[in-house]
């Protein structure tokens, strides 16, 4: 219902809104503060502006200030790249109101949560491929304080995911396998445990999400789980709750992010809403662009220069080729 | 005009290569040794391990009594004694006991550590003004360059876990025994040492009759400042995953759980005030039986 609620909203406007694209306006956009979507938001910036003529002005914040700033107050018009889990109730009601669109659900590919080891660990032995089949040999991780066990490292002290993390290390009964759970403590101990993991070519199998300039860089495997997802409900009610009496295998929830507009700027947005509803980054484009950032300690501006000059092919799919020259002709 | 307003910075660029080329350096050293430095601390970390386990594993009313007879010999106090027992009795029933173990692990190695490591250094600073003058700026640096700083290239050498937790906390623990052990030495009376000259004594007999006792106060208030330096970094210990009341902490930092900060906070409060009441009363006596002798 909700789709075809967006899917018709898109098309009337699709319609009525071609005679609008000479002049844009001005135009809000939500400029988050992680790296990926300040990439996301900058590219928008530079394309909206050259290409279409707008004036973009970004706004800085984080998940929840920016959706409660859209959704109350309509301001910004556009969040690039809303994740929706830790606001998916919201962000629910929102849409079915209609105070705001998702016109693009898929930013961004192959992102999200789950369980990752590295390329060369995954070359090594083709012959496993799924979590059930890796989990079977924890003799090829082994954990530093004690070697006879395999570390399978999960999410930091006080994080979210670390329940999950906990919750998912019993449901495939790692522990009886010869597994031992290991807290990073930090961001920085985690980041850290997979660069050296990397810089010495040693096994290492845990916890991490994508896109990240960490995944790109070291060019980590994501794991399918081999079993299926036991669904929202279960998920919520009992994976990411402490002590849950029913713990089955399953794989890690999807995570959704949404481009977002309001609803005025749904109305007249015209022929940026296609823009951002073609918009989609490739999963290892954003992941290298990410690594740049890291690199080269690039910001968001300097970053969506680099990918549009450096990932033509991305972009020009995006827009019409009168556009696309516009663009490159302000390079 | 802008010559003097802005300040003569060195180019973006040039910056950025000399900072990843630095970093490159570290990594194809990293690339080169870090599995033989790994290799290196394997002992401690097994010696750690042990230790840890051993606390954790014993049953709690025997390491009750261990601790109290530990408190008992150092102090020969019973109102610590009964203090002491009384805290741990609360720690251990508001759910703490096995972290307070891993904590008290943790620190108690890294005390030692200290002490082996630090004594000698600080004897040597003392024997020469010259070690003094390049030893002191390294101390400073330990004690004031921010703990996350070194906190990156030693994960990146050596992982996550005890070993590296271990030396984080070395790091910021061991100036004080350090600076007070060459303090404590270069403060014995000049008299005395004139003394032991006249007396034919060789200047090993000097240090270890006359400049050691007359410098264990010191020595110890050192020993005392190290523990409870020790005890404050078990947090950061904890950003690199060492169990304990560290991680706890950080866990209430993340999710606002105003009295579980609390209770792993005041938990190493109470037993940061039993080493130091231990340690404090144990240096008053050794001192008290010095004074005997030479009064």
């Amino acid at each position: 219902m909700k789709k075809l609620l967006a899917t018709a909203a898109i098309a009337t406007i699709g319609m009525g809104g071609t005679a609008m694209a000479e002049e844009c306006g001005d135009i809000t956009m939500a400029d988050f503060n992680w790296a990926s979507a300040t990439l996301v938001a900058n590219v928008d910036k530079f394309i909206l502006e050259e290409g279409y003529g707008c004036d973009v002005e970004l706004i800085v914040g984080g998940t929840s200030a920016i959706f409660a700033s859209m959704d109350g107050k309509g301001e910004p018009m556009i969040a690039g790249e809303q994740w929706v889990n830790s606001v998916r109730e919201l962000v629910d009601v929102a849409l079915d109101e209609g105070r705001l669109h998702a016109v693009n659900r898929a930013p961004i590919l192959g992102l999200g949560e789950g369980w990752w080891i590295p390329s060369y660990t995954a070359e090594a032995h083709p012959e496993l491929t799924t979590v059930l089949d890796w989990i079977e040999h924890p003799e090829l991780f082994p954990s530093a304080e004690d070697p006879s066990k395999g570390a399978f490292v999960g999410c930091p002290s006080g994080w979210g995911c670390q329940q999950v993390n906990i919750s998912l290390f019993e449901a495939f009964d790692m522990e009886a396998k010869g597994w031992v759970l290991v807290d990073p403590g930090s961001a920085a101990g985690l980041d850290g445990s997979i660069a050296k993991a990397n810089e010495r070519e040693e096994n290492w199998l845990g916890y991490y999400w994508s896109p990240t300039s960490i995944i790109g860089k070291y060019n980590m495997h994501p794991l399918p789980y081999g079993v299926d997802y036991l669904g929202n409900d279960y998920w919520n009610s009992c994976i990411t709750q402490p002590d849950c009496p029913d713990l089955r295998p399953t794989s890690y929830t999807v995570s959704e992010v949404f481009t977002l507009v309001t609803d005025d700027f749904m109305q007249t947005g015209g022929e940026i809403n296609d823009y951002l509803a073609a918009r989609v980054y490739p999963g290892t484009v954003m992941n290298s662009m990410l690594v740049y950032m890291d690199d080269e300690q690039a910001d968001g501006e300097d970053a969506a220069i680099e990918f549009l000059i450096s990932h033509e092919d991305v972009w020009m799919e995006w827009v019409s080729s009168e556009i696309a020259e516009k663009v490159k002709a302000a390079l | 005009m802008s010559l003097l307003t802005e300040f003569p910075e060195m180019s973006r660029t040039d910056l950025r290569d000399f900072k990843k080329g630095i970093d490159g350096a570290f990594k194809e050293f990293n690339k080169a040794y870090g599995e033989g430095i790994e290799g290196f601390f394997k002992p401690l970390l097994y010696a750690l391990k042990w230790f840890e386990d051993l606390l954790v594993d014993t049953p709690w009313p025997l390491m009750l009594v261990i601790i109290a007879l530990l408190v008992w010999l150092g102090s020969r106090s019973w109102p610590l004694v009964a203090g002491t027992v009384i805290s741990m009795l609360v720690i251990g029933y508001l759910g703490m006991w096995e972290d307070m173990m891993y904590t008290l692990a943790l620190t108690t190695v890294a005390t030692l550590v200290c002490i082996v490591l630090g004594i000698p250094v600080g004897i040597l600073m003392a024997k020469s003004n010259r070690m003094q003058a390049i030893i002191t700026p390294i101390l400073d640096i330990m004690q004031t360059i921010p703990a996350f700083v070194y906190l990156i290239p030693i994960v990146i050498m050596l992982g996550i876990g005890l070993v590296p937790g271990l030396i984080a906390v070395i790091i910021y623990a061991a100036p004080p025994v350090v600076r007070l052990t060459n303090l404590g030495i270069r403060l014995v009376d000049t008299d005395i040492l004139e003394a032991a000259d006249a007396f034919g004594a060789s200047s090993r007999q000097k240090l270890w009759t006359v400049q050691m006792p007359l410098a264990l106060p010191n020595i110890f208030a050192g020993v005392n400042q190290t523990i409870m330096m020790a005890l404050a970094m078990v947090v950061v210990a904890s950003l690199l995953g060492v169990h304990g009341l560290g991680l706890e902490v950080l866990k209430a930092v993340n999710n606002q759980y105003i009295t579980l900060g609390f209770m792993n906070g005041l938990a190493i409060v109470a037993i940061a005030i039993v080493f130091d009441r231990t340690s404090q009363k144990f240096g008053k006596r050794l001192q008290k039986h010095s004074e005997v002798i030479h009064g």
